[in-house]
């Protein structure tokens, strides 16, 4: 195919080693001015590897870029900056403590006399910047206050004030509430429409698939293809990047619907000390069977974190109301409690709350369970050894042995070792906190298996996820959440996304007040 | 499921990973180069001509060091710091000391004390210890303070209360001078030192290593959100990281009491929560927690000792001034070398900063050559300038190869 367009961005054989592992190499493709160009590969396949190549992070690499048609090689973000290239991470990149101007100006503030900081011009600036992106921020309020999409459009504020010519987005939505996906959408369309080149990683295909011109496909570090988005379907474009076809995840029957009640929760509320609104959480009513699978949803800060932390002892306060177990009411106090009630927990924040990055994988699994490895408080390594290898092999770990760092383990293995964790410890009941989050697709499909086969040999799960479909996928029963309460419950055959969405977002019958 | 033989493998290639990969092999290394380059510039020989009485001498500053080197090296695994074991020293040789004088005034001043009020201060003092450790540990878990002005607070607070106590015992005197010599040569007995020490290391050791509790200490240090979620008791382990740090001080205190033969809380000790601090990081605890060794840190304290000990031959009377000089440089090449890889690749000289200490860095050279030397018969000021030009020299050319590499 011939085309009239010249590239602005041009990758020539780009290579990258860290030690023993290749992960990129001999990768060439161009990238329109323009365009919106999504770059697609399962976790470990070097998208992130490239695109910190791109935005100057890693100055060290084989091979060559070419901007605009003339060579380039960037040392740090600055020179990358300088050269109209923008990078907007996964994980944001702001000051908390500081304005929403101090940070879109950070490094480039507005003096006055004697190096003196001229604040006015900057939120004059800033508000400016945000305007463009139809967003009502407050510029002179501290960045650390506001909700994650906020905080990502300080920083596509940023690039704008750069005047970048080539936007790299890393995962743009995957900490973001559906509306606030939308407003995105929105704004990277406003960008193209400036004529801005957008470079956008995702795991998502729907959002691939709205938003992308063309196609690039990473696979263990090599370039697979680049395809126009009307020249191909998510089918292909899922067994391009893994290499094999996905069976379709068939829907689970629970078959027996009438079984004993595992987790009864009656009239929980969560106060909200220091807050305008007293209760967190108000008027919880929850069951949960044995070897049901429950799906919470609902949008950023409805909740859904705050009542498995309830569920598992690690409320900031105690609750109020009932939690019973096999009709045993409990009180938890720490986790440590719920635990002993059989109550195991996977966190949403796997970086901050779930992994020990100074520990191997096998101290990683053992932790909770490593009394049970112990005999009168010493650890028996070879136990340990064989409790956590069980675990790797049933839950297909893929992990260079269990004394390999866990740092090395793409993020869908290390959520595995996280569960691992916790069905060491045997429990009745699993909280999962969007298990899937940042996992990719082949990995998504395996925790469902894991997941659904979990619940089939008995245990109880509740999970919440930021994406509906995989509760519809999952999920016998869906409560939907909305301002600390459940605003409705659907049965399986019941639950649309359409209806959960109403649900999610209904203005509250019961008063907060 | 792996095979038993499987396993066995895989423990032994854990084992040989861990100890040629760890900080101990290099910290033995650099100590065996120190004792070669002590060897060949000691004026006095006195590696070779009496050795016994050297080896007792850094043996003894080792073992008094490693006692709360470990305290440290368990708090800063554990994720905390702990500035107060100075002070808990000075407060308990005063409390150590005040305990016999009051429970046994006669014995205590003829020098004869009953060995019964000694078991009882002994263990006294000890508790004392480990109500100083609760108290750090409430003033982090209870009350919320971060541990670096917990510690603080203790640090300054305790100095001061045994100060008061000291007055307060003996009618406002500032020492509590120890009359029973007996008692002394039988309390900073080296050999009974020494082996309570290897007893201690040896526990302590074996809790970080083996052990639940060691386990459960390490992943607090490292995370402990995730600890805490895990079903970590970690207020507990808190306390108990505080309270070994505050006892083995406590146990330095009795010793230091009996080997100055007095117990001055206005002077003693002071500081030394640094040497110990600096000591664990020097034998691979990370202050960013999770991470550390005590074979590590006993050998830290070794290596500590035996370099300033080297200074003290080399530059003869009065080196006990630059113990300070010795423990600062000596931390900034451990850390420095320990970040594995970079030492050697690393830029020093390419920036403003790094121009401004060229100089800085000479003059530091030169002016220590003067301070080490100046009473020696071959001293003459000309070698100052020769030190700190040649230095500057180096540095230069090392800045000049460093911006080199950088534009290729």
């Amino acid at each position: 195919m011939t085309t009239l367009d010249t590239p602005i961005l041009s990758l020539r054989n780009i290579g990258k080693r860290f030690g023993g592992v290749q992960a990129l190499d001999d990768v060439s493709f161009d990238v329109v001015a323009g365009e919106l160009h999504a770059v697609m590969g399962e976790n470990g396949a070097g998208k992130s590897t490239l695109m910190k190549i791109l935005a100057g992070v890693i100055g060290d690499y084989d091979g060559d870029l070419y901007v605009s048609e003339n060579r380039q090689h960037f040392r740090s973000t600055r020179d990358a900056e300088a050269a109209g290239v923008s990078i907007i991470h996964q994980e944001l990149n702001l000051v908390e403590t500081l304005s929403v101007s101090a940070n879109i100006f950070l490094g480039r503030e507005s003096r006055r006399w004697l190096g003196v900081l001229d604040k006015a011009a900057m939120d004059r600036d800033a508000a400016t910047l945000l305007a463009q992106l139809d967003s009502p921020l407050d510029p002179s309020v501290l960045a650390g206050t506001l909700r994650i999409g906020d905080q990502q459009l300080i920083e596509i504020a940023k690039a704008l004030s750069l005047r970048s010519s080539i936007l790299i987005m890393d995962e743009p939505t995957s900490a973001l509430t559906e509306s606030e996906v939308e407003r995105l959408y929105r704004v990277i369309e406003g960008l193209i429409a400036r004529g801005v080149t957008i470079l956008y990683i995702s795991h998502k295909m729907d959002e691939v698939f709205r938003l992308a011109d063309r196609i690039t496909v990473l696979r263990d570090g090599r370039f697979v293809t680049t395809v126009r988005k009307q020249d191909t379907t998510a089918r292909e474009i899922a067994h391009l990047m893994v290499g094999r076809e996905l069976a379709d995840f068939d829907h689970h029957a629970f078959d027996e619907p009438h079984r004993e009640n595992v987790l009864t929760v009656r009239d929980l509320s969560l106060p909200w000390p220091g807050h305008s609104k007293p209760y967190r959480l108000k008027g919880i009513d929850l069951t949960l069977q044995r070897g049901e699978i429950l799906g919470i949803a609902g949008l950023m800060g409805a909740g859904r974190t705050e009542l498995l932390e309830c569920l598992c002892g690690a409320s900031p306060v105690p609750p109020h109301g009932e939690i019973l177990v096999e009709g045993t009411r409990c009180r938890f106090d720490h986790p440590a409690d719920a635990m002993a009630a059989g109550i195991a927990m996977v966190t949403e924040d796997r970086k901050r709350l779930g992994l020990f990055r100074h520990m191997n994988v096998r101290e990683n699994i053992s932790l909770c369970a490593i009394d049970d490895c112990a005999t009168a408080g010493v650890v028996s390594k070879s136990s340990e050894i064989a409790h956590v290898a069980s675990q790797v092999n049933d839950l297909a770990i893929r992990t260079d042995g269990t004394e390999c760092p866990i740092d090395q383990l793409s993020g869908g293995n290390q959520q595995k070792c996280i569960i691992a964790r916790c069905l060491l410890t045997r429990p009745k009941i699993l909280l999962l906190d969007d298990p899937t989050r940042g996992v990719d697709v082949g990995a998504k499909a395996e925790l469902y298996r894991l997941i659904r086969r979990l619940a089939g040999e008995g245990m109880s799960i509740i999970v919440t996820s930021s994406e509906l479909p995989e509760l519809l996928t999952l999920a016998d029963r869906i409560a939907v959440m909305c301002e600390g309460v459940i605003t409705q419950t659907f049965d399986r055959e019941h639950a649309t996304e359409q209806g959960i969405m109403e649900a999610a977002t209904r203005t509250s019958i019961v008063s907060l007040g | 499921m792996p095979s038993r033989r499987e396993t066995v493998k895989t423990l032994l290639i854990m084992m040989l990973k861990r100890i040629l990969g760890g900080v101990e092999i290099k910290l033995v290394i650099a100590w065996i180069f120190v004792l070669v380059v002590t060897t060949l510039l000691d004026p006095n020989r006195t590696y070779v001509t009496n050795p016994e009485s050297t080896a007792s001498l850094i043996w003894r500053n080792t073992v008094f060091l490693g006692f709360f080197a470990i305290g440290s090296a368990v708090i800063i695994t554990s994720g905390g710091i702990d500035l107060s074991s100075g002070s808990v020293i000075a407060l308990s040789a005063t409390v150590f000391s005040s305990l016999m004088m009051l429970l046994d005034p006669d014995g205590f001043r003829d020098g004869e004390i009953s060995r019964g009020v000694v078991t009882v201060a002994l263990i006294g003092t000890l508790f004392v210890g480990a109500m100083v450790g609760t108290l750090n540990a409430w003033l982090i878990t209870a009350v919320g303070l971060p541990p670096f002005i917990a510690t603080l607070a203790t640090m300054v607070g305790l100095r001061s209360f045994a100060r008061g106590l000291v007055g307060t015992v003996t009618g406002n005197r500032s020492q509590i001078d120890m009359t029973d010599t007996a008692l002394r040569d039988s309390l900073k007995d080296l050999t009974t030192v020494s082996i309570v020490f290897m007893l201690f290391a040896a526990a302590i050791w074996f809790l970080m290593t083996f052990t639940v509790v060691g386990r459960h200490l390490h992943a607090m240090g490292g995370n402990e959100a995730a600890a805490r979620l895990s079903g970590i008791r970690t207020d507990r382990l808190k306390w108990l990281a505080y309270v070994i740090g505050s006892v083995s001080a406590s146990i330095v205190g009795i010793i230091y009491f009996a080997d100055q033969g007095s117990a001055k809380p206005d002077i003693l000790a002071r500081g030394y929560e640094l040497n110990a601090i600096a000591a664990a990081v020097i034998g691979g605890c990370s202050l960013s927690g999770g991470v550390g060794s005590i074979i590590g840190t006993v050998l830290g304290c070794l290596f500590l000792r035996t370099v300033i000990d080297a200074v003290n031959k080399i530059v003869g009377t009065g080196a006990d001034v630059y113990e300070g000089m010795i423990v600062g440089i000596v931390v900034v090449m451990a850390v420095t070398f320990s970040q594995r890889g970079t030492a050697i690749g690393r830029r020093y000289f390419v920036s403003p900063i790094g121009w401004a200490s060229i100089p800085i860095l000479s003059t530091l050279a030169g002016i220590s050559f003067v301070l080490f030397f100046r009473d020696k018969p071959w001293f003459v000021g000309m070698h100052a300038v020769v030190i700190g030009g040649v230095t500057a020299g180096c540095l230069v050319l090392r800045s000049w190869l460093e911006m080199r590499g950088q534009k290729t």
